[in-house]
């Protein structure tokens, strides 16, 4: 299996955006996947939305940018943001050196945790990248 | 895929066209060309880091701040622009965005490379003929589609250039001119006839039928218009220029690939150190009379580092 070369930890959640989410209660801390920051490149910056914000699921909290490329961080769910890695701002690159670890990027209350059963657990989301890496060995 | 050949553009226009069909979902290619000069920001660049706005304000050139990468750049009427917008869910794209520069590159490639000029791809997103950089890139997820746009210089104003951007001091301005002079090219350097937008757009056309298939030719409709126009007003608000950028504690300007001119304070002293590929290639100091003294110029073929200058500035 391709996907057996990223970190993909059990007892995380993640989504088909690259995002590992941790919860905790009422709370979750999230960051992008070992496969997401492989893909993404060396980190150059990173926007995070700061403590207080609200946002649904599926809306930007944030923006990357790596070598010549941007995008959008896209919310796993919706929350308020209780804290953001400011470490990480400071520093994009904890990302792709500690992406489990010192690269998390937001810790959140959760306003809807019914959308957790729309996240995929550690063996789904093994499967899941697997399925992305059969499509872009096919692309050549 | 759609083809809008568009010439002479309005500034704005030159961008936000492309802006309003990755928000729009629309998937075409556009050629065109900006009629008058502005300036263009990356998405996370921070405008008063790095440009002088009371340069631009009295010389009439506009800012723009576009919703792709790569950092600041002038643009005129002797550049070339083409525009590539794809749906996200496109198949050719890559997971790894900027691997797709190969492929979107290779038109531009082929248009200097008819025109007799060594031009190659500088990995990531630059052109480079003889080791100068001739095209710059930068590519996003923009609305619901993603945007690679690149341009082709027939000339360049370096001075113009230079002005442009917020600098510690003249001497820093002067190194930047020449560092650009010296690490930059255009197509007017090497062909010695004129060469018009109709000429390389009809080339770049072709480099992408290759790629495409054929094109079909549109003008832009009235949804694609209004929302041209709805990218411009949102762009020209102060929150969207002033949006808090990257911030660097000593100046630095990428030139091209791998090539960054910077500058260090030491003590009384201001140095400038021009990087090439992680090594300084060359390095100059400004300040009080015996200044030079201070200074270890054998530094210059060593790896850059902080701790490199520290050593070798007394």
């Amino acid at each position: 299996m391709p996907a057996k070369k990223y970190a993909i930890p059990e007892g995380l959640l993640y989504d088909s955006n690259d995002f590992w989410i941790k919860v905790n209660g009422e709370e979750a801390v999230i960051g992008m996947t070992d496969f997401g920051q492989s893909n993404t490149g060396d980190i150059l910056y990173l926007e995070l939305s700061p403590g207080g914000e609200t946002f649904q699921q599926g809306e930007r909290f944030g923006s990357i940018e790596s070598g010549k490329w941007v995008g959008n961080l896209t919310a796993p769910l919706s929350g308020v943001v209780l804290d953001t890695n400011r470490e990480v701002e400071g520093n994009p690159r904890k990302v792709n050196a500690d992406a489990y670890g010192e690269g998390w990027m937001f810790r959140i209350k959760l306003s809807n945790p019914e959308e957790l059963r729309s996240l995929m657990a550690s063996q789904e989301y093994a499967q899941w990248v697997d399925e992305q890496i059969k499509c872009e060995m096919e692309k050549g | 895929m759609d083809l809008y050949d568009l010439g002479a553009l309005s500034w704005w226009e030159s961008q936000c066209f492309y802006h309003a069909m990755a928000h729009l979902g629309r998937e075409g290619l556009i050629v065109c060309y900006p009629s008058s000069p502005y300036v263009c920001l990356g998405l996370h660049d921070d405008l008063d880091q790095e440009i002088d706005r009371e340069y631009c304000k009295e010389q009439g050139i506009p800012i723009f701040r576009r919703e792709t990468g790569g950092g600041v750049v002038y643009l005129d009427n002797r550049q070339v622009f083409f525009q590539l917008i794809l749906r996200r869910d496109n198949p050719q794209l890559p997971l790894r965005r900027h691997r797709y520069y190969e492929k979107f590159l290779q038109p531009a490639i082929s248009v200097f490379r008819h025109f007799g000029i060594p031009a190659e791809l500088k990995a990531p997103a630059d052109i480079a003929a003889a080791g100068r950089k001739c095209s710059g890139n930068a590519c996003g997820d923009v609305g619901a589609g993603v945007a690679y746009v690149g341009n082709i210089l027939l000339d360049f104003d370096y001075a113009v250039m230079s002005n442009i951007l917020r600098v510690p001091n003249q001497q820093f301005r002067e190194n930047l001119r020449q560092a650009m002079q010296a690490n930059m090219t255009t197509l007017h350097d090497w062909v010695k006839f004129s060469v018009s937008y109709a000429d390389v757009a009809a080339l770049l056309i072709e480099g992408f039928k290759i790629q495409w298939g054929d094109l079909e030719l549109k003008v832009p409709d009235r949804e694609l218009i209004d929302k041209a126009q709805e990218i411009h007003l949102k762009s020209s608000s102060e929150e969207w220029l002033t949006m808090p950028g990257r911030r660097y504690f000593d100046r630095k300007i990428k030139i091209a690939e791998g090539v960054m001119l910077m500058e260090r304070k030491m003590g009384p002293d201001s140095v400038v150190i021009l990087v090439r590929d992680g090594r300084v290639d060359e390095i100059s100091i400004f300040g009080k009379p015996e200044v030079k003294d201070r200074l270890n110029y054998d530094m210059v073929g060593c790896e850059w580092s902080e701790e490199l200058l520290n050593r070798n500035y007394a």
